[in-house]
């Protein structure tokens, strides 16, 4: 038990650390449902006077929501879909090799993280543009998922590697071949880390901004929208859709937080 | 031998698709960005080292990368220590715990666009860290926060620091849960008191996390792009804004390609030195 | 659970599907804002609509994406916009990659009234690739609160404009005159309306007019407002509706923005100032171009026509505070708007377009590079201008491809 006199401590903290995190989303929450005279003044107000609906309702009414929103959805799911069904199969393989050889592989997919968005999208951009992928989702898909595929591989990786090959064996003993010991035995334990890494790529395509930049000439997606509305000055639509665009993630994070116990990423650590 | 030839043709088949995908849109794009960084912009010679020299003369070019370098290396030691102090903070916080541990890691969804509006807000001139401070009465003139120099770089710092360090102290908080409480308690039998606890157990023993935390912020730190493009603009560039205007406003793919490449062998060069300090290090001890 | 996945797949799938138009549907792309957007859904389309029996698509494009992907469905042969309209400055990419169509046969449909530089910029080599439709004209807007303040008038010359830049700065410890500053596009409009403004040739940049110009700009640094370095055409209107700055020069749109939306009657705008040769602006605006493979040209056409008539023009001109090209579209301007519109037309008159070049990139990169080391580092004009002239000159070379 810890001595009680630094339990203060360890309460103040936490409270300044919430407060920190917090604040910066109230007042963007705030600032979507303010009027413009508290919004347009040198002296802005910390509580809230008056409140608003105006503002989300336009944004909700407008037919200008809806294209970037569906796009968003898609992309993000596909490329859940798409890291998952390439990402795991390969950790699978990686997960049983040989030392030398799975550092090399984990090496190279580490390695892969390093190289800068802005370098590999500018001359994807140009071939896309060649190849008429420009403003399509599956463009962005490909895209989203030259970061995804490489991190999901790497967590499942390790999901794959808490799966004792003796469990295979005893499978195999019983009359499965591989293919059957795969997907009977092996997937379906691995699913609860396929079911984390797949959430982790839903979310990282869902905010997921430099390629849309570079990829998306008029199909926005909710990102690039906002984007837009701040670099074309509508102040409350852009705090509007920025708020859209983190309530779900709030949601799929908090769904998340209780899955990040210290099995997954001690795994890593120990590397 | 049938059965064996069909066990890694399976294998090889489920590793296929992956190494094929990066091959086409990582390696090669890669190759590509290094190639036409060095091909000359108007007369499509290659190779040459126009592009680096042009980029090397222009004074925006050698502003992003202090920029970049002062970014990485303040941003990523504030980042471990704040993340190392909240993750101290949610270890020893017995009541409570859920709930703290769900609103820190909030920002780690929220995408980094969103960040940056949300901080445009704050350090704005007629913003709300200006209206505290002089409710405060610390100041009377509103600070200009983003105009440039050090002052743009705080405003980055704080943003990014907002936004990744629920990376940090995920990384930091699974390291602490495996430092086993038998030795910490051994310890305080012995009359250890918490500080001397704290550095001579548990830090030795937290050291694969902060490797793994330090080189995992330090390689994401290099890349910064969305929080200057939104906060600062042009005043504070760093190398991703600058390789993208160059192409975007520009129309100049070349120098973009150049400030790329470098920004790349940046983080090789940064991360073969470290490795081999620790190499070192480790061969040594 | 597998069927319900397969049909949340299909949905997405049938997302993915390019909306195919239906034969009466006419896509027009232009670049709004969003309060601009709704101006033209709610009072420009639906009478053409109810005329014609047609929908009318808008998609949403700034200047060069627009340039771009036009191009590249022209190249795929897959036109699919029906009209655009079209930034003057990035007029240059479409006719030399040959995407637009040739209107010569409709310059009858020009009024007489039309404002005579707007229809040279969409000219070619004497063939009239595109139609005027809005021009537009940095004015001058200023808190005529604050300036009564101080007993100040909004200024009409260099000397004045140093002189209240000046006041300001004394009287409140910080600048409360602004230039757009970002060292992007918007910043070289700003510099070539005072090179211009004293006469000089920004494309020589080293001659008599522009040193003096950015020689005067040097004086202005210290008493400008810090927003300086974030200003462009869209941060500057939260800037004079914050009242952090109280003059700054940007395009008109901003009447509705700031008076209407932000409920700032106390900031009004006139015409701006002079330097030593006279009082220059740069001509911007758009105009409206077809693209070559228009599925819906004949429609496009009409609609062209029907941008630029009279009733259409008097709503843009009332609802959304833009510059017409037609002189005799100014009839149904409500009365609050009139003295920035009175502004407004007497900028035009002192408008005169930027040259269309294809090493552009080049030229951004010349002014805004001598704006930043001259206002922003204090570098000795004559010898930083003489620097970049010769750097421009290397970029020309360059550009030729």
């Amino acid at each position: 038990m810890k001595p009680s006199h630094t339990l203060p401590w360890w309460y103040g903290g936490s409270l300044v650390v919430a407060l920190f995190t917090l604040l910066p989303l109230y007042i963007m929450v705030k600032s979507s449902v303010s009027p413009p005279h508290d919004i347009f003044t040198p002296n802005p107000t910390f509580g809230v006077s008056a409140l608003t609906d105006a503002h989300w309702k336009a944004v909700l009414a407008s037919e200008t929501l809806w294209p970037p929103l569906g796009k968003s959805l898609a992309v993000a799911t596909w490329t859940m879909l798409a890291a998952i069904g390439v990402a795991a199969p390969a950790a699978y393989v990686i997960s049983r090799l040989p030392w030398p050889w799975k550092y090399g592989v984990l090496l190279g997919l580490f390695a892969s993280r390093m190289v800068p968005e802005v370098g590999i999208a500018l001359p994807i951009a140009v071939r896309f543009l060649q190849w008429g992928l420009v403003d399509s989702q599956l463009g962005l898909v490909l895209a989203h998922l030259i970061k995804t595929l490489p991190f999901v591989a790497w967590i499942l990786v390790g999901s794959f590697e808490a799966i004792p090959v003796a469990v295979e064996e005893a499978a195999e003993v019983d009359g499965c071949d591989r293919l059957g010991v795969l997907t009977r035995v092996v997937f379906p334990m691995a699913l609860p880390g396929v079911a984390v890494a797949g959430l982790f790529a839903w979310l990282e395509s869902w905010n997921e901004f430099t390629y849309a930049l570079y990829l998306s000439l008029i199909d926005n997606t909710l990102p690039l929208q906002i984007y837009y509305y701040i670099t074309r000055g509508s102040w409350f639509d852009s705090a509007t859709y920025a708020t859209i665009l983190t309530v779900p993630v709030i949601v799929v994070t908090a769904c998340l937080q209780r899955y990040l116990k210290a099995g997954y990423l001690a795994g890593a650590v120990k590397e | 031998m049938p059965r064996i030839l069909k066990r890694y043709a399976l294998d090889g088949l489920m590793l296929l698709p992956l190494c094929l995908f990066l091959l086409a849109f990582t390696a090669l794009p890669l190759l590509s960005c290094v190639v036409l960084s060095f091909t000359e912009a108007g007369s499509q010679l290659f190779p040459s080292w126009d592009n680096y020299r042009a980029l090397f003369q222009d004074s925006q070019f050698l502003l992003a990368l202090r920029n970049t370098l002062w970014l990485t290396g303040l941003g990523v030691s504030l980042q471990l220590l704040v993340g190392l102090g909240v993750a101290m903070i949610l270890h020893n916080l017995v009541l409570g715990r859920g709930l703290v541990r769900s609103i820190v890691l909030i920002p780690l969804g929220v995408p980094t666009i969103v960040a940056g509006v949300m901080f445009t807000y704050l350090f704005g001139s007629a913003g709300y860290l200006n209206e505290l401070l002089s409710r405060l009465g610390v100041i009377t003139t509103p600070i200009n926060w983003t105009q440039g120099d050090w002052l743009s770089l705080g405003v980055l710092l704080v943003a990014d620091l907002w936004k990744v360090t629920p990376l940090v102290t995920l990384i930091l908080l699974a390291g602490l849960e495996t430092i086993p409480d038998a030795a910490l308690e051994a310890a305080a039998v012995d009359g250890a008191t918490g500080w001397r606890r704290f550095w001579y157990i548990t830090l030795p023993l937290l050291r694969p996390a902060l490797t793994m935390a330090l080189i995992l912020r330090a390689i994401d730190a290099f890349r910064i792009f969305e929080l200057p493009l939104i906060l600062t603009g042009k005043s504070t560039p760093v190398l991703g804004t600058l390789a993208y205007s160059e192409f975007y406003e520009y129309d100049n793919p070349f120098g973009s390609a150049a400030a790329a490449t470098l920004l790349m062998g940046l983080i090789a060069a940064c991360l073969m030195t470290y490795l081999g300090l620790v190499a070192r290090r480790d061969v040594e001890a | 659970m597998h069927r319900a996945v397969i049909l949340l797949l299909g949905l997405f799938i049938g997302c993915e599907q390019a909306p195919e138009p239906s034969h009466n549907e006419l896509t027009v792309m232009m670049g709004l804002a969003e309060v601009e957007w709704r101006v033209m859904r709610e009072q420009v389309f639906p009478p053409f609509e109810h005329q014609h029996q047609v929908r009318l698509r808008g998609v949403q494009a700034e200047a060069p994406d627009a340039a771009k992907k036009l191009v590249a469905m022209h190249r795929a042969k897959r036109m699919e916009v029906d009209l655009i309209t079209q930034d003057v400055l990035q007029l240059a990419p479409l006719v030399n990659a040959e995407v637009m169509e040739e209107l010569s046969a409709y310059r009858e449909a020009i009024p007489a009234t039309a404002l005579p530089h707007l229809i040279e910029v969409g000219t070619f080599d004497g063939t009239v690739f595109f139609m005027p439709y809005r021009p537009n004209v940095q004015i001058a807007y200023y808190n005529e609160e604050k300036f009564r303040a101080y007993e100040l008038h909004p200024p009409q010359t260099w000397p004045e404009l140093l002189a209240v830049a000046q006041r300001f700065h004394a009287a409140e410890g910080v600048g409360r005159v602004l230039v757009q500053g970002t060292l992007t596009p918007n910043t070289t409009t700003q510099v070539i309306e005072f090179i211009w403004a004293a006469g000089g040739d920004p494309l020589v940049l080293n001659d008599q007019g522009s040193v003096e110009a950015l020689t005067f700009l040097q004086q202005l640094a210290p008493y400008l407002s810090p927003e300086t370095r974030r200003a462009d055409w869209n941060t500057v209107n939260a800037f004079l509706a914050t009242e952090s700055v109280y003059l700054a020069r940007n395009w008109p749109f901003g009447i509705h923005l700031l008076v209407q939306e932000a409920g700032k009657t106390q900031i009004k705008a006139h015409h701006g100032w002079r330097g030593p040769v006279r009082e220059a602006h740069v001509l911007g605006g758009e105009v409206i171009g077809i693209p070559k493979g228009a599925r819906q040209r004949e429609l496009a056409l009409e609609f062209m026509q029907y941008l630029m008539s009279k009733p259409v023009q008097e709503t843009l001109v009332s609802s959304l505070g833009w510059p017409s090209f037609r002189s005799d579209a100014y009839g149904s301007i409500q009365a609050w708007q009139e003295p920035y519109f009175a502004a407004v037309q007497e900028a035009l008159t002192q408008a005169y377009p930027r040259p269309q070049l294809s090493y552009w990139g080049q030229l951004d990169r010349a002014l805004t590079g001598a704006f930043r080391e001259i206002v922003y580092e204090g570098q000795p004009v004559q010898a930083t201008l003489d620097r970049y002239h010769w750097e421009l000159q290397q970029g020309r070379q360059h550009n030729r491809r």
